[in-house]
C-alpha cells in the first residue's frame, strides 16, 4: 500500500537522525536534512529529528516536524580522529552521542507510538540507526553523502571509518546516495548490491543573484577533498591573461596555511583573498556577487554549492567526477587536475560575454528542477519500499 | 500516378581540434591546425565502412535488379568529397558508379554547408555555390539542376537567389509553418520568382531516418511492404522522403535491420502500379507547381522548430556567426587564399550546431551528434579559434 498525503490515512512517522541542523552547518548534511524534513514536513510525514544539542538553538515551525537535541557534542562531521581539539575523545564521543540518540528514540517510541522508518545520514549516526533497527525491527533508510574516500580524497582513508560505514550499509534495508558516483563508490568499495541503493540527488532553496563584480569564487571546507590548490593553480595562470581578476577562497580548514603559503610563492596573494568562515548571510552575498564558481574538488559525492551559486546566476566549473556534474547539464566541467582547462574556462568566463549570459540564464532555469520537493518524493517512494 | 522522390544528404564536418584561450595569437603554424586532422579521418573511415560503402554497394544492386526504375538523388557536400579523395577514394568511386547507372541525380549545394545563406550579402553563398558546381562538374561531369541549401534552410530571398543562378528547382522541409492546411505532396512556387519547390513530407521521411529503430513508436518494426503501403495511400503527385545517408548503418546501426529494409523498399513500392520512383531533376519537369509559398523568414528541416534556431537559437551561436561575418570581410580584403580557405571551413553549420541549449528531444539528437562535452565547451573552442584568425589576419 503506497503511503499517500491523504488525511484519513496513517501518517507516515519517519525518526530521522543528523548531526547538523542549520544554524549549526558545516556542510552539506545540515543543507539536505533541512530541505528534506521540511519538504516531507509540507507532505503530511511526522518527522522527528534527532541531534546533537549545540550552542545554537534549533526548532522548528512546522507542525509536523520536531527538532530534538540530544546531549551535547564537540565533534563535527567531518571531524578527523586526529584532530587536535578532540584528540583522544574522538571515538568515545562517537559512541557516546549514538548510544544517547538510540535510547531517546525507545524513549519516544513508548511515550509516541512505534516509528515507521528509521533514516540516518553518513557513518556518524549509523551505529544508533543499527541499535534501533535491532531492537525493534523498524527498518532503516541510509543516506550516503559522502564515504570516508571522498573526505580522505582517497588519500590513506581510515579503516575505522569504512567498517562502520560498511557495516550501516550491510544492515540498512535501503540506501539513498547522493549521485551515481557515490551508489558505484558503495557498490565497488563497500561490496554492496546495487538493487539496494537509490539515487536521489540533492536539491537548493535558490539565492539571490548580486551586483557581478570580476570574482572568480571558491567556497568549501579547505581540506583535500575540495581540491583549493589546483584552484589557485588555476587563479594564477588566469593572472597572467587577466590580471585584473580577484579570486576569493571561502571557508577554512586544515589546509588553510598551505593554501595561504601557496598564493604567496604563487606571488598572487594580492590578487587572492582568503575570507575564513562566512557567516549564512555573507555567503549569500559572495555567491551573488561573483562571476565564476570553481568547485574543483578531487572527489565530490554531490557538492551542494554548485546548486546554491547558479541559483545565484553565477556560472560554474566543476569537477568532472562531481555527482553534481553527473545531474546538471548547463555548467562547465573539468578534470580537477586539469588547471589549464580550468583556467581556459575561466578566462572564456570573463572574456565572452554571451557565454556568461548564456550559462547564468539556463542555468537558473536548470535549477528549478533541482527542488527539495522532489527530494522529499523520492524519499518518501524509498521508505514505501521498506515500510 | 504518384511519384515517390528520395534524396539523401551526404555530409561531413571538419571537426576542431582543441583549442584554448592559451593558444590565441601563439605561434600554432599553418591554419589547418584548427582541425582535428585525426578525429576527423577516424570518423570519416567509421561512417564509410558503416554506411557509404555499403548503402552504396546496396543500392547499387536495387538499381540494377529493378532495372533503373528505381531512382534516387544524393546532395554531396564539398567537404564530404574533400574527405573521399584524402582518405578513400573508393568511397568517391563508388558514388561515381552509381552515377553512371542513369538512375542517381545529383543536387547543388553550398561547398562547405554553410550558413552563408543568412549572411547580409549573398555574394559568399553565390560564391560557395559555384564552388560546389565547379566541383560536381569536375567529379561527375555534370551541371545539378536542382539544388538543396544546407539542411534545407529556405526563405524567399535564398528562392529568388537560387533562381537567378539558373536552378530549375529547390528543396526544402513541408512544414505547416509555410503549407497551412496544403499537402507537401506537390511542387509550390516561390511567391517571389519562378522556381519549383519540392518539399520534404517530413512524417514519411522520419518515419525511417529517426523512428526505425525506436521500439516504442506505434510503426515499429517498420517493414518495407508496410512503409510502401502508407505510401500508396498518399494523395498527391510527388511524395518526397529526404534524409541524412547516414540514416543507413549509422544513426541506426546494421543490427535494427535497417539495410533489410532498404533491400526490399524498392520492390514492394513497385508492386503498386500507380507509384513510380523520379530522381529530383525529373520531378521538375514532370509536374507543375500548384501553389505559392512565401516564406519571409527562413525555414528548415531540423528541430522540431523548422526553424534556424538550430544554429542560431542561443546569443552564444549568434555571438559566433556575428564574428564569422566580421572576420569574412577582413578576410575579403586581405585577399590571403590559405585564411580564406579555413574561415570557409570554418563556416561550416555544424560548427554552430554544437553550440545549441536546446533542450528536451532536440538536445539529445544534439548530443549525438557532438563530440564537445555540451554546448559551452563547444562554443570556448570555436569561439577562441575565431579569435585567433580574426588575430592572423591583422
Amino acid at each position: 500500500m503506497p503511503f499517500t498525503i491523504n488525511k484519513e490515512e496513517k501518517k507516515m512517522k519517519v525518526a530521522m537522525i543528523g548531526w547538523e541542523y542549520p544554524p549549526f552547518k558545516a556542510g552539506g548534511l545540515a543543507t539536505h536534512c533541512y530541505g528534506l524534513t521540511r519538504s516531507l514536513a509540507d507532505k503530511n510525514a511526522k518527522v522527528f529529528f534527532f541531534m546533537p544539542k549545540t550552542k545554537h538553538k534549533t526548532s522548528s515551525d512546522k507542525k509536523n516536524l520536531r527538532i530534538i537535541e540530544v546531549g551535547e557534542t564537540d565533534i563535527f562531521p567531518y571531524d578527523r580522529p586526529d584532530s587536535k581539539e578532540i584528540q583522544g575523545q574522538f571515538f568515545e564521543a562517537v559512541y557516546k552521542y549514538n548510544a544517547l540518540v538510540a535510547a531517546k528514540v525507545n524513549v519516544s517510541i513508548k511515550t509516541n507510538g512505534k516509528f515507521d522508518v528509521v533514516h540516518c545520514h553518513d557513518w556518524l549516526t549509523m551505529k544508533a540507526g543499527i541499535a534501533i533497527k535491532e531492537e525493534t525491527g523498524i527498518p532503516l533508510v541510509l543516506t550516503i553523502h559522502s564515504t570516508e574516500y571522498d573526505r580522505s580524497g582517497w588519500v590513506y582513508p581510515n579503516q575505522w571509518f569504512i567498517d562502520i560505514e560498511k557495516e550501516g550499509m550491510e544492515k540498512a534495508d535501503r540506501i539513498i546516495a547522493v549521485s551515481n558516483f557515490t551508489k558505484n563508490v558503495i557498490v565497488e568499495k563497500y561490496g554492496i548490491h546495487p538493487d539496494k541503493i537509490i539515487v536521489v540527488h540533492n536539491a537548493v532553496y535558490p539565492l539571490e543573484e548580486g551586483h557581478k563584480q570580476e570574482i572568480v569564487l571558491f567556497l568549501g571546507r579547505l581540506t583535500i577533498q575540495k581540491g583549493a590548490e589546483f584552484f589557485l593553480k588555476a587563479a594564477n595562470k588566469v593572472l597572467d591573461y587577466e590580471p585584473d581578476t580577484r579570486f576569493v577562497v571561502a571557508g577554512t580548514g586544515d589546509m588553510l596555511p598551505q593554501l595561504v603559503h601557496q598564493a604567496v610563492d604563487m606571488d598572487i596573494s594580492n590578487r587572492v583573498i582568503f575570507t575564513g568562515r562566512l557567516t549564512d548571510d555573507e555567503v549569500k552575498h559572495i555567491y551573488g556577487i561573483s562571476s565564476v564558481y570553481v568547485m574543483p574538488s578531487v572527489s565530490e559525492p554531490f557538492g551542494i554549492t554548485a546548486l546554491e551559486a547558479i541559483s545565484a546566476g553565477t556560472p560554474t566549473i566543476a569537477s568532472k567526477t562531481a555527482g553534481f556534474s553527473e545531474a546538471f547539464n548547463n555548467c562547465l566541467r573539468v578534470d580537477f587536475w586539469d588547471t589549464d582547462e580550468m583556467a581556459n574556462k575561466i578566462i572564456s568566463l570573463l572574456r565572452y560575454d554571451t557565454l556568461h549570459r548564456t550559462l547564468a540564464k539556463e542555468g537558473r532555469r536548470e535549477i528549478n528542477l533541482f527542488t527539495w520537493d522532489r527530494v522529499a518524493d523520492k524519499t518518501i517512494n524509498v521508505y514505501n519500499e521498506v515500510v | 500516378m504518384t511519384s515517390v522522390c528520395i534524396y539523401f544528404e551526404v555530409h561531413q564536418p571538419m571537426r576542431l581540434n582543441r583549442f584554448s584561450v592559451f593558444n590565441i595569437g601563439g605561434d600554432n603554424g599553418h591554419p589547418s591546425n584548427y582541425f582535428d586532422h585525426k578525429l576527423n579521418q577516424q570518423i570519416f573511415e567509421k561512417v564509410a565502412h558503416k554506411c557509404y560503402l555499403p548503402t552504396n554497394n546496396l543500392l547499387l544492386d536495387l538499381i540494377n535488379k529493378y532495372d533503373g526504375k528505381f531512382r534516387i538523388s544524393y546532395s554531396l557536400t564539398g567537404t564530404f568529397v574533400d574527405y573521399c579523395q584524402q582518405h578513400l577514394p573508393e568511397v568517391l568511386d563508388s558514388f561515381k558508379e552509381l552515377f553512371k547507372t542513369g538512375a542517381v541525380d545529383l543536387i547543388e549545394g553550398t561547398y562547405y554547408h554553410s550558413l552563408s545563406s543568412l549572411y547580409d550579402e549573398l555574394d559568399e553563398f553565390e560564391e560557395q555555390v559555384k564552388m560546389h558546381r565547379q566541383m560536381i562538374k569536375r567529379v561527375f561531369n555534370y551541371k545539378p539542376r536542382v539544388f538543396r541549401n544546407t539542411e534545407a534552410i529556405y526563405d524567399n530571398r535564398i528562392a529568388k537567389k537560387v533562381a537567378e543562378m539558373g536552378y530549375k528547382g529547390i528543396i526544402t522541409e513541408g512544414t505547416e509553418k509555410i503549407l497551412h492546411w496544403r499537402s507537401p505532396n506537390y511542387l509550390y512556387k516561390p511567391v517571389n520568382t519562378d522556381l519549383k519547390v519540392l518539399l520534404r513530407n517530413y512524417t514519411l521521411s522520419d518515419d525511417v531516418g529517426f523512428r526505425f529503430s525506436a521500439q516504442q513508436w506505434p510503426g515499429h518494426p517498420l517493414t518495407a511492404d508496410k512503409y510502401a503501403q502508407w505510401m500508396s495511400r498518399c494523395e498527391g503527385d510527388l511524395v518526397n522522403l529526404f534524409m541524412d545517408y547516414e540514416t543507413f548503418g549509422e544513426h541506426h546501426w546494421d543490427d535494427t535491420g535497417i539495410f533489410g529494409f532498404l533491400s526490399h523498399f524498392p520492390g514492394e513500392v513497385l508492386k503498386y502500379k500507380h507509384i513510380d520512383f523520379v530522381t529530383v531533376s525529373e520531378a521538375v519537369e514532370r509536374y507543375q507547381p500548384v501553389g505559392d509559398i512565401d516564406v519571409p523568414w527562413a525555414i528548415s528541416w531540423a528541430d522540431e522548430e523548422r526553424d534556424v534556431s538550430t544554429w542560431l537559437g542561443n546569443d552564444m551561436q549568434v555571438a559566433c556567426f556575428n564574428e564569422l561575418k566580421n572576420i569574412g570581410r577582413k578576410v575579403k580584403e586581405k585577399g590571403d587564399k590559405d585564411l580564406g580557405d579555413t574561415w570557409r571551413r570554418l563556416q561550416t553549420s555544424d560548427h554552430l550546431y554544437y553550440v545549441s541549449t536546446k533542450g528536451m528531444e532536440d538536445g539529445a539528437v544534439h548530443a549525438y551528434f557532438s563530440h564537445y562535452d555540451g554546448p559551452y565547451d563547444g562554443f570556448i573552442n570555436y569561439m577562441n579559434i575565431l579569435q585567433d584568425l580574426k588575430q592572423k589576419i591583422g
